[in-house]
């Protein structure tokens, strides 16, 4: 099991709880400072709590994987970060309202997703062979 | 955002210190001394966008206006960095109505005012109930009183003088509405709106909303005919429905004027409801006849009595006057005793004036008089008398109401007038044998204070002075005549004394020690 990965499954979990919470609050600040009609409001916020349940079942996959050294829940895993990927990049360039600070967050988290990939191909390798 | 000029309001000119207007030349810019608009921005709230800004360079001779397009950055990490959605920034025009969504439209925005159908008057019982089946509705002010079909309706004339039968009538209300309606010879028996019927048809519902509460019959009080030329005279039998009939080329019968009178009790129910009529008759060729429509209300039991105000009197309202008879409480029917001053005529003479008087309103200030002509011939002692009449009236009141509803029970709450005699030229009295006085001007001066709270203050009578100044008449030689001229006023004096602020008590510390509190030494 990688020691990497697992590090990174946790602080991702962590940094992700801060990035639903001000992702929501700036989602919230949008609805009263500019104006938001609810057609637009409705997507945005369920994209977002589609977005946390699929982190948490990528995270609880990725980790179950890693630490039982088993390929499936990892691959499993792998294609949900894609679609969690998807969702960030959603929520960094095509909601209705882009703040700088829903740009710094997605980049961040994207950068998190790239760097997880990438050691889960690695992990899948090391297992499989 | 480089072509966007707020300060450009002159089309084709140059305006002056707008240093974005495309109007203006270079020789035009020297002449300015500073830029009206510095900075041309869109919505400041985006991260980051096109500005233009514009300056004048006061060191180069002769000035120039610099204008720099250069890339605004918001550092705000709230500032928007993309809008996907594209009305964000401006304002949403609304649907245009075309023959396809009118009627939706119409639906949505329309009300009762622009509707043509009774249908929307009838409140539906179920949106308007409240929780509690057993609640009774009644009449409050202003609400449409109900008969079985519709709303009493007063015609009124709307926009145009044409009468319009769709103004309900409030209860409490007091209307008086004057409308033209076309008519014909013709017609007249087919016109609802002449004929008596049409305005006592329908009973009054007792209780608003209620239909199977009492329903109170539109009785007939009085019917005056009116004749062509205008003679009202008023018929004895007063019971009997006279419909509009064709007699001789003429049409009789024809309803010129409804005066309703509801009487009503305390809780907001409408007992007894009559209509005075005034029927009238038209040729063949009136193609139009005014109608006058009025409603009043009286609660049950008691006598109408205009107030002047609820309780302070209400500036242009008559001035209350009464009488006191002998030690038994004022009378102040309004017809009698009404505080009146002269009023002025066209001709000015006084002797000539017909008498007439106007009533004295409240707040506001009157002046009125006439002129005198004096002979040789005239008796002085008996013009004194009739200038006094002229000047006070009939029925000078002695009384006034210090409240605008003040009963004629309260004895306390009306104000005795104060008469004052004075006279002119006193310095003169000495020199001149003693001639007789007539009396010139009538002064009433009306003092009244603001009474209750700050927020709603009530206007209050406080004393009425009534002054007559008096001249001497001398004798004037055989053949010559002089004019005296002859005034009476009132005026209004607010004595009510300057708000004092008034502050709350200090806030005491009761500290009090405690009964044993030098046990061991006490």
């Amino acid at each position: 099991s990688s020691v990497s990965l697992q590090i990174l499954f946790y602080v991702n979990g962590a940094y992700y709880i801060f990035y639903f919470l001000a992702t929501l609050a700036m989602i919230v600040y949008k609805s009263q400072v500019f104006s938001y009609p609810d057609s637009f409001l409705a997507p945005d916020l369920a994209l977002l709590f589609i977005m946390a349940i699929l982190e948490a079942l990528r995270l609880y996959l990725g980790s179950k994987g890693n630490l039982t050294e088993e390929e499936a829940p990892l691959g499993l895993s792998l294609v949900l970060t894609v679609g969690s990927a998807l969702l960030c990049v959603y929520f960094l360039a095509w909601q209705t309202y882009v703040l700088q600070a829903d740009v710094i967050l997605g980049a961040i988290l994207l950068f998190t997703y790239g760097l997880e990939s990438v050691l889960e191909i690695a992990a899948i390798a090391a297992f499989v062979s | 955002v480089a072509k966007l000029c707020v300060c450009d309001l002159l089309v084709a000119q140059c305006d002056v210190n707008c240093c974005c207007d495309p109007d203006c030349t270079a020789a035009e810019f020297s002449l300015f001394t500073t830029c009206s608009i510095p900075i041309v921005t869109g919505d400041s709230r985006l991260c980051s966008q096109k500005a233009a800004i514009y300056s004048l360079d006061v060191e180069a001779n002769p000035p120039e206006r610099i204008f720099k397009l250069i890339d605004h950055i918001n550092p705000n990490v709230f500032c928007i960095h993309t809008a996907n959605y594209k009305q964000a920034f401006s304002f949403i025009s609304p649907e245009t109505p075309t023959s396809e969504n009118f009627d939706q439209l119409l639906k949505q925005f329309g009300s009762a005012t622009f509707s043509t159908e009774f249908d929307s008057w009838n409140i539906n019982p179920d949106s308007q109930s409240s929780s509690g089946a057993n609640e009774t509705y009644r009449y409050e002010y202003g609400v449409p009183i109900q008969t079985v079909d519709a709303f009493v309706r007063l015609p009124s004339p709307v926009v145009s003088s044409w009468c319009s039968d769709a103004n309900p009538a409030g209860f409490l209300v007091k209307q008086a509405t004057k409308c033209s309606r076309l008519v014909s010879v013709e017609k007249c028996s087919t016109i609802q709106a002449v004929s008596m019927l049409f305005y006592i048809n329908s009973s009054i519902l007792a209780v608003s909303m209620h239909e199977f509460v009492f329903q109170v019959n539109i009785t007939v009080q009085s019917i005056i005919v009116q004749s062509l030329n205008g003679m009202r005279t008023l018929l004895d039998s007063n019971e009997v429905l006279r419909l509009p009939t064709v007699l001789d080329e003429l049409c009789i019968n024809i309803v010129l004027g409804v005066s309703y009178h509801i009487t009503y009790t305390e809780a907001g129910e409408i007992i007894e409801a009559a209509a005075s009529f005034v029927l009238g008759a038209i040729t063949k060729e009136t193609l139009s006849i005014q109608q006058s429509f009025e409603i009043s209300f009286t609660q049950v039991n008691t006598k109408p009595v205009p107030l002047s105000g609820n309780p302070g009197y209400v500036v242009g309202l008559p001035v209350r006057a009464g009488f006191r008879p002998h030690g038994y409480p004022l009378s102040n029917t309004d017809k009698h005793g009404q505080l009146t001053i002269l009023q002025s005529t066209s001709n000015q003479d006084c002797l000539a004036a017909a008498g007439a008087r106007t009533p004295v309103l409240f707040g506001y200030n009157m002046i009125s008089g006439c002129k005198l002509r004096v002979t040789a011939a005239t008796e002085c002692q008996l013009l004194a008398q009739t200038l006094l009449d002229l000047l006070k009236g009939q029925n000078f009141p002695e009384y006034v109401a210090s409240f605008g509803n003040s009963q004629a029970q309260d004895v306390l709450d009306w104000v005795p007038i104060t008469h004052l005699h004075t006279s002119e030229q006193v310095k003169f009295a000495l020199l001149l044998p003693p001639s007789c006085q007539i009396p010139v001007s009538l002064e009433i001066e009306v003092q009244w204070t603001k009474y209750g709270s700050l927020v709603n203050p009530q206007a209050r009578i406080v004393n009425v002075t009534a002054t007559v100044t008096s001249a001497a008449l001398n004798q004037l030689p055989s053949g010559r005549e002089r004019t005296v001229p002859i005034t009476s006023s009132v005026v209004f004096t607010d004595i009510s004394s300057p708000a004092e602020p008034g502050y709350k008590a200090r806030p005491t510390i009761n500290i009090k020690l405690p009964f044993d509190f030098f046990f061991p030494f006490v």
